[in-house]
């Protein structure tokens, strides 16, 4: 049974932190590439300034998240 | 000896070099433009004006650097004064601030080194980023070699830059060409000359790193103020000259657009060698400044590792060369990191708000220790107390509200940051633990109701179907994962 939660929390973190990086590097993107903006459509700085935030603070509490799950484990 | 076991070997000389190397960064060859085209040739008010205005503060952190002379400047204050939550906050500040601005630094150089090739029409391919990292990675072994090293690193790259300023100041003062004139004039008027202010402000920040340095300074008592006041003194009077035999030479409006308006302006009376003296300064600035903040973000991460606040590694000295190697290490991995991607506007921005908002705390700190430890030895002492921390405050507060609202913007990201750090190390594992579970329950019923909208199709989403439904399995399955993760944190025992 330990192990089964074990096994369950390393997967579950693991995807976790490849989320956090996904949303982390979509922020970092977002910031860079005009044709990303272009494709989603947002329009004024603010915007940008807002999906940058979202992501980026999604992206660092996954991570965190993923990284307790994994190393709580061990 | 100094704190644990950092060795006190800066001189005056040294310390008042690093202040005035600290400062002279990059931005003064290419912010002269812009703010010519707000204030005019009343630029040069503009500039004294900047100059006491850091002095304002500068003074508090001499005050402050000779009665504590430990390791880590505005944090070491702000926790004496201070302690918990708003000392890390300060430290924290501190410290990505100069990690930015080694990042900037190191960028910048590379841009000149860059720009230097391409107009000398070299063949040699340039990799901006690569010659940042390299950069950095030369400098985080100067560091690491002694303070000492770092010192006359810093002294032998700030001479040769006042030499290079001064060939261009004195060339210009007595040379007979010129198309400008020295008559004050102020387009914008007195709106005019602020706003030019709070632009150029950025040229004088950097200067504390003496404070960052002071537990490795010579009889400190002595020492930090004068070095201090020394470099804020030979600032404004280098940015005067600087500014004054700019206007002398040509009109403020001709600046407008240029991308290095102090290059353009050397050129019209000392040809091509004056493009050279201004490049070769440039990149040398941009060095003095890269050298002082490694020194200074490792400093910071040296005493917030004392309090328990950073990774106690970063709290060891090197056996052999007395600095703390692994702090240093650990910083330039991050200025080499935010290098290599190249965006300069991101950490030019992070850079201002983080000193900026040490500044207030210095000078709060200050009016803290004076009113709570009376008693305490102050071998130097603020004039004009409390008139000086307050105005201090007042033009800190007031940057802040010139500032880019995307520059404010990235100040409240980093202070998320640097709170969720503090939560980190200061709430115990078991708590942190609850904290996630309950955020990732949140985040897995967010996603939840984001699906269920999705699916019912209340939301307006004008995309073909197959996207629609890859959207709503993408938000189950988020939704899910993030129950699963937080049911694992709720359901964990605590440890005894």
């Amino acid at each position: 049974m330990v192990n089964v939660k074990k096994a369950i929390s390393q997967f579950i973190g693991g995807i976790q932190c490849v989320l956090g990086v996904v949303a982390s590097v979509f922020a970092f993107i977002i910031y860079t590439s005009s044709s990303m903006r272009e494709t989603l459509a947002i329009a004024s700085e603010g915007e940008v300034y807002l999906y940058m935030f979202l992501s980026s603070i999604f992206g660092v509490f996954s991570i965190l998240s993923g990284l307790l799950l994994v190393r709580g484990e061990k | 000896m100094g704190e644990g076991c950092l060795k006190r070997e800066l001189g005056l000389l040294q310390a008042t070099m690093m202040g005035i190397g600290g400062a002279i960064c990059a931005g003064v060859f290419v912010t002269l433009g812009y703010a010519a085209t707000l204030a005019g040739t009343a630029l040069i008010i503009a500039m004294v004006l900047c100059g006491i205005i850091n002095l304002f503060t500068m003074l508090s952190y001499a005050e402050l650097g000779a009665a504590i002379p430990s390791a880590g400047g505005e944090y070491t204050f702000a926790k004496v004064s201070f302690g918990g939550f708003l000392s890390f906050a300060t430290g924290w500040f501190e410290w990505i601030s100069n990690v930015f601005y080694a990042s900037f630094s190191a960028v910048g150089f590379a841009y000149i080194i860059s720009y230097a090739v391409q107009a000398a029409n070299l063949p040699i391919p340039i990799n901006v980023p690569a010659i940042a990292v390299i950069t950095v990675a030369i400098f985080t072994v100067i560091n690491i070699k002694g303070v000492k090293e770092t010192g006359r690193t810093e002294t032998a790259l700030v001479i040769v830059l006042l030499a290079l300023l001064g060939t261009f100041v004195f060339w210009g003062l007595f040379s007979g060409q010129g198309t400008g004139s020295l008559e004050l004039s102020a387009p914008g008027g007195f709106l005019g000359i602020f706003k030019a202010t709070a632009f150029i402000f950025v040229v004088y920040l950097g200067g504390e790193a003496i404070a960052v340095a002071q537990a490795e300074i010579k009889d400190p008592g002595k020492t930090i103020p004068r070095a201090i006041l020394l470099s804020c003194i030979a600032l404004i009077v280098i940015y005067t000259a600087v500014a004054f035999v700019v206007f002398k030479m040509v009109p403020p409006e001709n600046l407008a657009g240029k991308d290095s308006p102090l290059a353009y302006v050397a050129e019209q009376f000392m040809g091509p060698v004056g493009v050279g003296i201004i490049t070769v300064a440039g990149s040398i600035a941009a060095l003095s400044s890269l050298n002082t903040s490694i020194m200074a973000q490792s400093r910071v991460a040296y005493a917030l590792a004392r309090d328990g606040y950073f990774p106690r590694s970063f709290f060891t000295l090197h056996k052999r060369f007395s600095t703390p190697h692994i702090a240093i290490f650990a910083g330039s991995i991050f200025a080499a990191a935010i290098a290599a991607t190249g965006v300069v506007n991101f950490v030019a921005y992070a850079t201002d708000f983080g000193f900026i908002i040490g500044f207030v705390f210095v000078n709060l700190s200050l009016m803290k220790l004076r009113k709570e430890k009376v008693n305490l030895y102050r071998p130097f002492k603020v004039p004009f107390y409390p008139l000086t921390p307050i105005l201090g405050i007042g033009a800190s507060l007031l940057l802040i509200a010139f500032l880019e609202p995307s520059t404010l913007f990235i100040g409240a990201q980093l202070f998320i940051f640097g709170l969720i750090v503090y939560y980190i190390r200061m709430v115990g594992h078991y708590r942190i633990c609850l904290a996630i579970g309950g955020m990732n329950l949140g985040i897995s019923m967010f996603s939840a109701l984001v699906a269920f909208l999705i699916i019912t199709g209340s939301l307006p989403l004008s995309l073909p179907q197959n996207t629609i439904l890859l959207l709503f399995w993408t938000a189950l399955s988020i939704s899910l994962i993030y129950l699963i993760a937080s049911l694992l944190n709720i359901t964990r025992k605590e440890k005894r």
